[in-house]
């Protein structure tokens, strides 16, 4: 530790930490450490002038190591070594310590108890800064190239702003033509205007943009190598080599159990939101002709019933084969029901309609306006709780409908219409080789909803439109081009900077003996390399995450993790469980 | 006002510095272009900045509004001028001209060391903006403790023109007489980021027009509740008595065409479920009511955070209030009708009320050369396949600039505007369906 100048900064997190936490006496305890040179305290470290008492203490010469006792490393450690960057000092000369989530929000009863929590987490980390040496990034090559998987809405947007940007582009659909679920519709929210007419110029974009390379279908079957060089095996093996990878795979309709309100039994007349798509669709030019006919049927009366498959709870609707309910809102459901009414009103004005809804959820631009215009033309609604919700069956929704005092009322329709929800297209495969982070509701997961919100840890892989969750047409353009955005910023340059924390081989200690190799669950991160001393352990830094697990096998104690040392380790825990804190 | 010669050239102007003009002004900069970042308002942070918590995750606000504010104002590719106002944008070929005036602060920037020793001198007190008046903050101040820059603005018209900050400065920064300036920008694209502006109080004459002091606004209870606010605890504002009964009053701004807002503003019910969550978590014994038309928790998790609060207890009462009134104590009385049970007219006496205020845009767009909707939001020709569009090609526009919407559909439109705006530049708007 001889030489060692450390800085320890303790955040208030503006009382988030320093109405549980005494930073005063953490300040004290931190001055008396080894090695510690100064120890000061802030409202908010991550603020500006928090940045600024680092880089002037480190501009001064005072310090040369830096301990941040904050909130979690995933808000602000980004924030500090930038600091330290700015400062001239080696960015990882630099500990981020967690006294927020876990000890002032976790002991909230225990003041003295999160104080002395915390002056032992800061003595930690102050013991493993004073072994750190200075680390430089990784770099890799990044292809100009990028792999659009899906050639729904959010695909195609994401592969036309991508080719724009000046990316080559492999638009990878599964089916044989472009357009997603897009091509079931009939009309779209909240302008009316035809599924096919907008389209149309999207996919003629797509076709005749010399950048994209559409492969329809085709399916990613394997999908190797790391950010800024994935390599694709795509059908017919065919193959392309990307610097990144956009997943728009989009959702399905919930597909409502056969006797699920009331589908799918004799002489049924339920039929789900997008199969009175297709109706709508085959009706197109009749407006003021004879009327609407569902198989040979006259119909007169159509009854919607929202939440189809959404907003499930548990102990009232039937699991799905996970054994979870669908316990989120499908947020389009609502408008796109609403707009289905309004439609079908307008070219068939004497059909009565009844709308059985828990909320109307018409929250986006232009859907309220729907929503009073269907109000206006006569349609009927009827509003039921969660845990009374209506049946349906013989050709009739019964609902125990709030608005008229807990009546319980039989709609007799000739047509019932579910509004089904949305569920992830089934991407298992995917999931799988590209170990995808999904949340409970099965969609996949973004890094972080506000910070991050078309990215996933896995880095050089990124979200566009509902294989994240459920959003419309509006929404997916927009999220498509959020995701392109991000790649642009990660390829632009031709250049990738990688974290430093992978696994580095002593080659004087190991012996090749391979044991690691077995361990490694990154395929190509380790591997033996002939050398004049017989084979070695040798790290492909880009594939490596710096797991760790090749370390914890050595027999020779040969192989670190840059920045995670056994040494810091060691000095880590002799710090926690020091006599004195 | 003194003009400045200096045309200041970029490759892309971002109008506003709330979260999306920060995200849109951060993914421009990070593909290589060089963007001016203008701001009204004396820091950067926007909006988000004074929020306590957000939903559906319960991070607090600072912590995810700083890294975004700390990385814009470090970035090498972004230029940032707070207090500054876009009066003008003008298109010739494929280039943006605007004008710009900086606003003075009464201080020289460039001296200025942020000491805080003309705040600590100042011996004036004015109800502090940014804690919605709940608190209060000095004649010459620096706007908030996170704010980025660091700089004091001298409100002048509260000033008593005392000197004792001019005494107390030690860098001599402090020029009552400076003036604003003007400058000329060059741009070769324009992002419209210029956020909302909530309802206001006094929109509703039922409502009380504002004028009590127990009715509050979405983001003053944001403030109160905020572990850094203005008290540090939940109180009422009339007598300080710590509430023991809350009441939220949904679509108290948006879904109603008297007061001009007949469009549903998207996010009260969210916040509105969220502060409520906060304050059961404060004020553990407090009752707390949510009176709501539709509970619209449509986004990624809300419904499930919707549904944890009524696990938590907090009442949801679907009826509209009519009117608001308040006792000889200031206790607002509410008056409703229930949609469910019985539906007679009943009255409800609260401690604190908090009106779900709605959004309205935040800036008249119209002087930047683009044309509005009809409710004074920015227009796309193409709604759907680029929402971020407007009438002018070349300018882009992101966040509660292009109608109400919550912070993560703010940040994802932020980040597609920043992709079409690299893309005019590198096009010149020869491409896409703009």
């Amino acid at each position: 530790m001889a030489g060692v100048k450390t800085g320890i900064y303790v955040c208030h997190c503006g009382g988030n930490i320093s109405d549980i936490i005494d930073v005063k006496e953490v300040v004290a305890k931190a001055t008396a450490l080894p090695g510690v040179a100064v120890a000061r305290e802030y409202a908010f470290m991550c603020s500006d002038p928090g940045q600024g008492l680092i880089v002037e203490d480190i501009r001064a010469g005072r310090i040369d190591r830096v301990v941040v006792a904050a909130c979690s490393p995933t808000l602000h450690e980004l924030t500090f070594r930038n600091a330290l960057i700015r400062a001239g000092l080696n960015q990882y000369l630099f500990e981020h310590i967690n006294i927020r989530e876990q000890a002032s929000w976790v002991h909230k009863s225990d003041k003295a108890g999160a104080t002395a929590k915390a002056i032992r987490l800061v003595a930690a980390g102050a013991a493993k800064v004073a072994l750190q040496g200075p680390l430089e990034n990784l770099t890799v090559d990044a292809v100009q190239a990028v792999a659009v998987i899906g050639g729904g809405v959010a695909g195609m947007q994401a592969a036309l702003a991508l080719s724009a940007a000046g990316f080559r582009v492999a638009l990878i659909e599964k089916m044989p033509f472009l357009g997603g679920k897009l091509l079931d519709l009939d009309t779209l929210y909240p302008d009316g205007e035809k599924a096919s007419d907008f389209l149309a110029p999207l996919v003629e974009a797509v076709s005749n943009d010399a950048n994209i390379d559409v492969r329809c279908e085709c399916e990613a079957e394997e999908i190797t190598g790391f950010v800024g060089n994935f390599k694709l095996r795509i059908g017919q093996g065919g193959e392309f080599v990307a610097g990144a990878i956009v997943i728009a795979t989009g959702f399905e309709n919930y597909q409502p159990k056969t006797g699920e309100m009331g589908l799918g039994e004799p002489a049924s007349n339920v039929i789900t939101l997008p199969a009175f798509h297709a109706i709508l669709k085959r009706h197109d030019a009749v407006a003021g002709g004879p009327g609407l006919a569902v198989v040979g049927r006259t119909i007169e009366n159509i009854a919607f019933v929202h939440c189809v498959g959404s907003r499930q709870a548990e102990g009232v609707d039937q699991p799905q084969a996970d054994g979870k309910v669908n316990d989120y809102c499908s947020r389009v459901c609502c408008t796109a029901t609403l707009h289905a009414i309004k439609e079908l009103t307008m070219r068939f004005p004497a059909i009565r309609i009844f709308d059985v809804y828990r909320d109307i959820r018409a929250y986006g631009r232009g859907h309220e306006e729907i929503y009073e215009k269907v109000a206006q033309f006569g349609t009927i609604f009827f509003r039921h709780e969660q845990d009374q919700p209506p049946v349906v069956k013989n050709g009739s929704v019964t609902v125990k409908d709030v608005l008229t005092w807990n009546e319980v009322l039989e709609i007799q329709a000739d047509l019932i219409v579910l509004a089904t929800g949305m569920m992830p297209h089934p991407i298992s495969q995917l999931v799988e080789q590209l170990r995808l982070p999904r949340g409970s509701d099965r969609f996949l997961l973004e890094a972080h909803p506000k910070l991050r919100p078309v990215e996933i840890a896995n880095s050089g892989i990124f979200l566009a439109g509902t294989c994240q969750g459920p959003m419309d047409v509006r929404e997916t353009s927009a999220a498509a081009r959020a995701a392109a955005s991000k790649v642009s910023a990660l390829l632009g340059s031709g250049k990738i900077s990688l974290d430093p924390f992978v696994a580095r081989v002593n080659h004087d200690r190991c012996d090749g003996c391979g044991v690691c190799l077995g361990e490694c669950s990154y395929p190509g991160a380790i591997a033996m390399s002939e050398t004049s001393g017989g084979p070695r352990a040798i790290v492909s830094g880009a594939l490596c995450k710096g797991c760790g697990a090749c370390v914890a096998v050595c027999p020779h104690q040969a192989i670190d993790v840059a920045g995670w040392g056994m040494d810091q380790f060691d000095a880590m825990v002799d710090a926690i469980v020091a006599e004195e804190a | 006002m003194t003009t400045e010669t200096i045309a200041v050239r970029k490759d892309a102007l971002v109008i506003g510095a709330g979260i999306a003009g920060l995200q849109a002004a951060l993914d421009l900069a990070d593909m290589g272009k060089s963007v001016l970042l203008v701001e009204r308002s004396a820091s950067i942070g926007g909006a988000m900045i004074g929020l306590s918590k957000v939903f559906p995750t319960l991070d607090c606000a600072s912590c995810i509004t700083t890294p975004r504010m700390a990385s814009s104002i470090h970035h090498p590719n972004i230029e940032t001028w707070t207090y500054a106002d876009v009066v003008s944008v003008e298109k010739t070929g494929n280039q943006f001209h605007a004008r710009v005036i900086r606003k003075q602060r009464h201080i020289r920037e460039q001296d200025c060391i942020g000491c805080k020793r003309c705040e600590e001198a100042c011996p004036v007190f004015v109800p502090d903006e940014f804690e919605h008046g709940l608190g209060a903050r000095k004649a010459i101040s620096i706007p908030f403790t996170n704010a980025i820059p660091q700089y004091p603005v001298l409100d002048i018209d509260n000033c008593m023109a005392c000197g004792a900050c001019a005494k107390a400065c030690p860098t001599q920064c402090i020029d009552f007489l400076q003036q604003p300036g003007e400058r000329d920008v060059e741009a070769g694209t324009v992002i419209v980021a210029t956020g909302f502006s909530l309802t206001p109080m006094g929109a509703k004459k039922h409502y009380g027009e504002g004028k009590f002091q127990n009715v509050i606004s979405a983001l003053a209870a944001e403030r109160l509740l905020a572990p850094h606010g203005p008290f540090g605890r939940v109180l009422r504002p009339s007598d300080g008595k710590i509430p023991s009964s809350i009441a939220y009053v949904l679509c108290a701004g948006s879904r109603d065409k008297s007061i001009g807002v007949p469009y549903c503003s998207r996010v009260c019910c969210m916040y509105a479920i969220k502060q409520a969550m906060l304050l059961s978590g404060s004020l553990p014994i407090a009752d707390i009511t949510i009176y709501y038309m539709d509970i619209r928790a449509f986004g990624k998790g809300y419904e499930q955070f919707y549904q944890n609060a009524k696990a938590m207890g907090i009442m949801f009462v679907k009826a509209k209030v009519g009117r608001i009134r308040e006792d000889a104590q200031h206790n607002p009385i509410v008056r409703i009708e229930r949609q469910e049970d019985n539906c007679r007219p009943e009255e409800v006496t609260h401690d604190l009320v908090v009106l779900a205020n709605g959004m309205l845009p935040g800036f008249d767009v119209s002087c930047l050369g683009i044309t509005k909707a009809l409710d004074g939001f920015t227009a796309s020709p193409h709604e759907k396949s680029l929402p971020i569009g407007t009438s002018e090609a070349g300018i882009f526009s992101a966040g509660t600039a292009t109608g109400p919407k919550d912070i993560v559909d703010t940040v994802v439109e932020a980040s597609a505007a920043a992709m079409e705006a690299a893309n005019y530049l590198r096009h010149g708007g020869a491409h896409g369906r703009s």
